[in-house]
């Protein structure tokens, strides 16, 4: 047979894309990678291709030599809704059903150090996670699972202190000593900084924090992860693939110099990091993705000149995408979330939570957890997925794209060496710029239709039957966590806390103190998260960034979109009738962090022609009323994703009703149950706006909404 | 649109919402809410017995924290009763759409019972400044406003009217040496009554205080006369905001005494009195059909270039004015 070459199937190609009136045998990808149409052994050539093992470094191919064959990947589900003991019932039956790993999600009050009670944060308890006020809602919590062969990961990051303390008490309490306990505690606190935004203290105690925690963990609790360092959430907040890989990398590196400073040995501690990363829709750049977490991890943790390999080794975890799902036609989701979990286990991951089929909407109901799980049983046990080691490897395709996505992600943290490292970066705000305009460019391309999402911009579905979903009474919840905290208030011995607490404030300003372990004194006297946080607020203060926001990347992919250029001649047209433009306060309530959406709307708003004003985090509806009032705006829109729009929606009218102020509309954005739309809109919302919804047609409901009363 | 005189009975009452609206009236672009607006001040005392700061400075130096920290301080020493802030954002010259986000940076503020803040869109008029700010004043101090901040981006000639506003302009710096801060425009640091290099911490705080010396030496090379008083601050670390407050009293103390106070307010006034003549005339110049036509034909001549454009304006002036 003639040999053929590459020339060959070029000249051939690209007479077929002439015929079609296509140009190019490349397209980019959101990272700005060209994605060629083929590759072939080239490729391998002109990256220098070097064959390599798993379980061996650079670590490419995976973290373990034998990976999945004898040993499958940790099936872990994240989740924690309402009270203790309604949770405990949840994960009980999860594991009853082949769940091999808890995962716990606390509620926002929580996360920010406030315990239940507290005047700020009503609207969050029990919402988007499990309210723990102190050690005996953790006993409650893992009453009835062995600690001791459980694995417990959980998501805290602000309060850590005093949640890891309660954990570690509670675990004692239930008879099991702290070295048997496995697990991570996500202790990241820098993307807190950068997208998510339940930080409570200012950066450098915080980073004190996160060493305390690691220092203490690594000499007490050798099975535990003593952090999680995170790129999910960046993905969330609209992070490109290479962006995402660069700044979890970057924050790695952070942590390991602040750690190694201290005078802690890198071995002593570094096999004991654990990285999260988030599997969006692009299915070859996510396995690339994490690929290339190792290689490039290894290639960094070469500075600190680890003996122990375990020290370069990149463990994960990796969540299926949550920007992916839309709430419609949501059965889509399912197929999403294979797809995404197919990508984590062909690159390797050590543990995957799957997303429910609902999550757009709520938290998963027992029958979209179900199927969640068995989404991964599926891969693991019907399949023939976890038979190879790196089925991808020596892929011209994957091979390539690797490499590639290491050197985006360089480029990216050379501009973050520029800026004295990650800590001032982000105080600079340049990650938190990136990837906003990533995410401003996203919502573009999802908007004007250039990207597809089926049932929402293409192939939409006429409406069908609302899922059934899980609704969490934050009325009862709320009640017993007061009920609770009085009992333990009462039957305390108030002295002793209070003794716990000024030492664990004089901790705070001496750098010596480990704090951690004061902290667990403290729990152990039963002083409570709250009280816990504000002995160290006392001393370091509570931190609020400002935020930034980007202009006009929406506008200009959008221009000339018809609907963009409809809704601007229409904001053009209310501007010379009423003699200026439509005003929108974009506010977030409660303590929900979660300010991506609120950033886009905000963001495409103005490119669109409104003034924006944008309302701090963590605003309750009185604050937000007296800035609508005083700017006198049109219409407040909320932007709610952390489920406490039933609590704080009714609030914010009722109040701008006290407050006379009947003219400001309000309309609602963001994670909505369908079913929530009936009460909302009988409380006085003016219009709802579930994810998805182009910002054109939110500014032309808006516009239709304030027309119609003048 | 409410009845004037019930407006102006709220505004003496202190009523937020009467504020906010009246603020919103006098920046309208639409000729009736003008007019109301025109009565709304007349029927509205003048208030002689306030402080109007001016705040400015490029973007990212500080300006909204600064002024949160600065007033949460005189409120604290009891050096102010009620304090209200004005702050302006550029509009979009695209779009014409803004983001407005000053008060994020004044939370603590923008919580205290006797403040009010308001940030505006400029509208991409007198230069950053919006165009109602001057009568916003007058607006809170009439409901008792006694001390008024006005806060602006500094891009160059807007600090001219800014500086114009108010009784003491305070220009925010960002520590810099060498050459960039050469590059500083001498008019503008002219302007300011007293001159403060902000973030003077961490890292930065050796080069804000080089910055203070060489601004300090630049102003001696200068004739005898005022000098604006040069000092740090570190809003981050909420360290020289009492210092520089004392130096505002200190100013303003000074300014009455020797009778400048309200000599540099009845200046401001025939300053403003021009620029809103010129105004005026511009605006009436676009909508007049007579001037139109009177116009037309000259601006036709100088796109062909038939006539100069010296002389036609100057032409134009006199068919005008006869």
């Amino acid at each position: 047979m003639k040999t053929f070459w590459r020339s060959d199937w070029e000249s051939l190609a690209k007479d077929e894309l002439r015929r079609e009136g296509a140009e190019s045998l490349s397209r980019e990808s959101q990272e700005g990678i060209p994605i060629q149409a083929l590759y072939s052994q080239d490729d391998l050539d002109a990256i220098g291709f070097v064959e390599s093992f798993p379980g061996l470094p650079p670590y490419t191919r995976g973290p373990r030599a034998s990976m999945y064959f004898n040993r499958p990947w940790t099936i872990r589900q994240y989740a924690g809704f309402s009270t203790a003991r309604e949770s405990n019932t949840f994960y009980r039956q999860c594991l009853a059903a082949g769940q091999k790993g808890l995962s716990v999600a606390f509620d926002l009050a929580t996360h920010r150090g406030y315990d239940s009670d507290h005047p700020r944060v009503p609207g969050d308890v029990g919402k988007a996670g499990v309210a723990i006020d102190s050690v005996e809602d953790m006993k409650i919590l893992f009453d009835g699972i062995p600690l001791d062969k459980m694995s417990v990961s959980m998501t805290m990051n602000g309060a850590v202190l005093p949640v890891l303390a309660s954990f570690i008490v509670a675990a004692e309490e239930q008879g099991v000593p702290q070295e048997k306990l496995t697990g991570t505690i996500q202790n990241d606190i820098l993307k807190e900084y950068m997208v998510r935004n339940t930080y409570i203290f200012p950066p450098e105690p915080s980073m004190r924090i996160v060493a305390d925690v690691i220092a203490y963990t690594s000499q007490h609790m050798r099975k535990f992860n003593n952090i999680s360092i995170s790129g999910y959430h960046m993905q969330e907040a609209g992070a490109d693939s290479a962006i995402e890989l660069a700044y979890t990398i970057g924050d790695g590196i952070e942590y390991v110099r602040l750690v190694t400073e201290r005078g802690l040995d890198i071995d002593h501690f570094a096999p004991r990091l654990s990285f999260f990363f988030g599997i969006g829709m692009n299915f070859l750049m996510e396995i690339a993705k994490l690929r290339a977490a190792r290689t490039l991890w290894y290639e960094k943790m070469q500075v600190f000149h680890p003996k122990d390999p375990r020290s370069s080794i990149l463990r994960t975890h990796c969540q299926t995408s949550g920007y992916s799902l839309a709430e419609q036609d949501p059965y889509n989701n399912v197929v999403r979330t294979t797809i995404e979990a197919m990508a984590a286990v062909l690159g390797g991951t050590q543990s995957l939570h799957t997303n429910a089929l609902d999550e757009a909407l709520a938290l998963p109901s027992e029958f979209s957890a179900r199927i969640a799980r068995n989404t991964q049983l599926i891969l693991m046990e019907e399949s023939d997925l976890s038979f190879c080691v790196d089925p991808f490897g020596g892929s011209y395709m994957m091979e390539t794209l690797t490499r590639q996505l290491i050197d985006k992600a360089k480029m990216l943290l050379k501009e973050i060496d520029e800026a004295g490292g990650m800590t001032k970066a982000i105080l600079a705000g340049i990650p938190k710029l990136h990837i906003e305009e990533a995410a401003a460019r996203k919502q573009a391309k999802i908007d004007n239709g250039t990207n597809t999402i089926v049932g929402v911009n293409k192939y939409t579905a006429p409406t069908d039957k609302a899922l059934k979903i899980l609704d969490i009474n934050n009325k009862e919840v709320l009640q017993a966590q007061k009920a609770s905290l009085e009992t333990l208030r009462r039957t305390r011995d108030e002295k002793k806390v209070q003794n716990a607490l000024m030492q664990l404030s004089a901790g705070a300003s001496d750098p010596h103190a480990n704090l951690l372990q004061l902290t667990m004194e403290a729990m152990r006297a039963r002083a409570t998260v709250g009280e816990a946080t504000e002995a160290l607020v006392k001393v370091f203060g509570r931190y609020q960034a400002s935020s930034y926001s980007v202009k006009s990347v929406y506008g200009k992919f959008m221009k000339d979109n018809p609907q963009f250029k409809e809704a601007h001649r229409r904001v053009d047209a209310f501007n010379r009738k009423h003699g200026r433009r439509p005003r929108i306060l974009v506010a977030k309530l409660g303590q929900d962090g979660h300010d991506r959406g609120a950033k886009v709307i905000a963001s495409g708003l103005a490119d669109l022609g409104f003034d924006v004003d944008i309302g701090p985090l963590f605003q309750i509806p009185e604050e937000a009323v007296r800035q609508a009032i005083e700017n006198d705006v049109h219409v407040i829109g909320v932007s709610s994703q952390a489920g406490s729009h039933k609590t704080l929606i009714p609030q914010l009218i009722d109040c701008l009703k006290k407050e006379g102020a009947h003219q400001i509309k309000t309309v609602v954005g963001g994670v909505i149950p369908p079913h929530d739309y009936e009460f909302l809109l009988s409380q006085g919302v003016g219009a709802i706006f579930g994810p998805g919804t182009p910002i054109p047609e939110c500014a032309l409901a808006i516009l239709n909404l304030l027309e119609n009363q003048t | 649109m409410m009845d004037i005189q019930t407006l102006a009975q709220q505004i003496l009452a202190s009523d937020r919402k009467a504020l906010a609206q009246a603020i919103t009236l006098i920046e309208s672009s639409l000729p009736i809410h003008r007019l109301k607006a025109e009565e709304l001040l007349g029927v509205l005392p003048h208030s002689q017995d306030t402080v109007r700061i001016g705040i400015s400075g490029i973007p990212g130096v500080g300006k909204s924290t600064f002024i949160s920290q600065l007033g949460s301080w005189l409120l604290s020493k009891k050096k102010a009763r009620k304090i209200a802030v004005l702050t302006v954002d550029p509009s979009s010259p695209l779009e014409g759409g803004s983001i407005l986000a000053d008060k994020l940076r004044m939370q603590e503020l923008a919580r205290h019972p006797d403040v009010f803040i308001r940030p505006s869109p400029n509208l991409g008029t007198l230069g950053g400044l919006a165009r109602g700010t001057r009568e916003s004043i007058q607006v809170l101090e009439a409901a008792g406003f006694e001390t008024i901040f006005v806060e602006t981006v500094g891009v160059g000639q807007s600090e001219v009217h800014v500086a114009s506003l108010v009784d003491a302009f305070v220009l925010l710096q960002m520590p810099s040496t060498g050459d960039e801060w050469q590059t500083l425009k001498k008019g503008i640091l002219e302007l300011a009554d007293l001159i403060v290099v902000n973030k003077a911490d961490g890292e930065l705080k050796q080069e804000a205080l080089r910055m203070k010396k060489m601004l300090e030496l630049s102003f001696s090379y200068h004739e005898e006369g005022f000098h604006p008083a040069v000092l740090t601050c570190s809003s981050l670390e909420n360290e020289g905001v009492g210092n520089i407050g004392e130096q505002v009293e200190h100013f303003i103390a000074r300014q009455k005494s020797n009778h400048q106070f309200l000599e540099r307010r009845k200046m401001q006034n025939q300053f403003w009195f021009e620029e809103e003549l010129v105004w005026c005339l511009k605006e009436e110049m676009g909508h007049n059909p007579h001037v139109k036509k009177l116009i037309d034909p000259l601006r036709n001549k100088v796109r062909k270039g038939s006539l100069g454009i010296s002389a036609a304006a100057r032409r134009a002036v006199e068919l005008l004015l006869h």
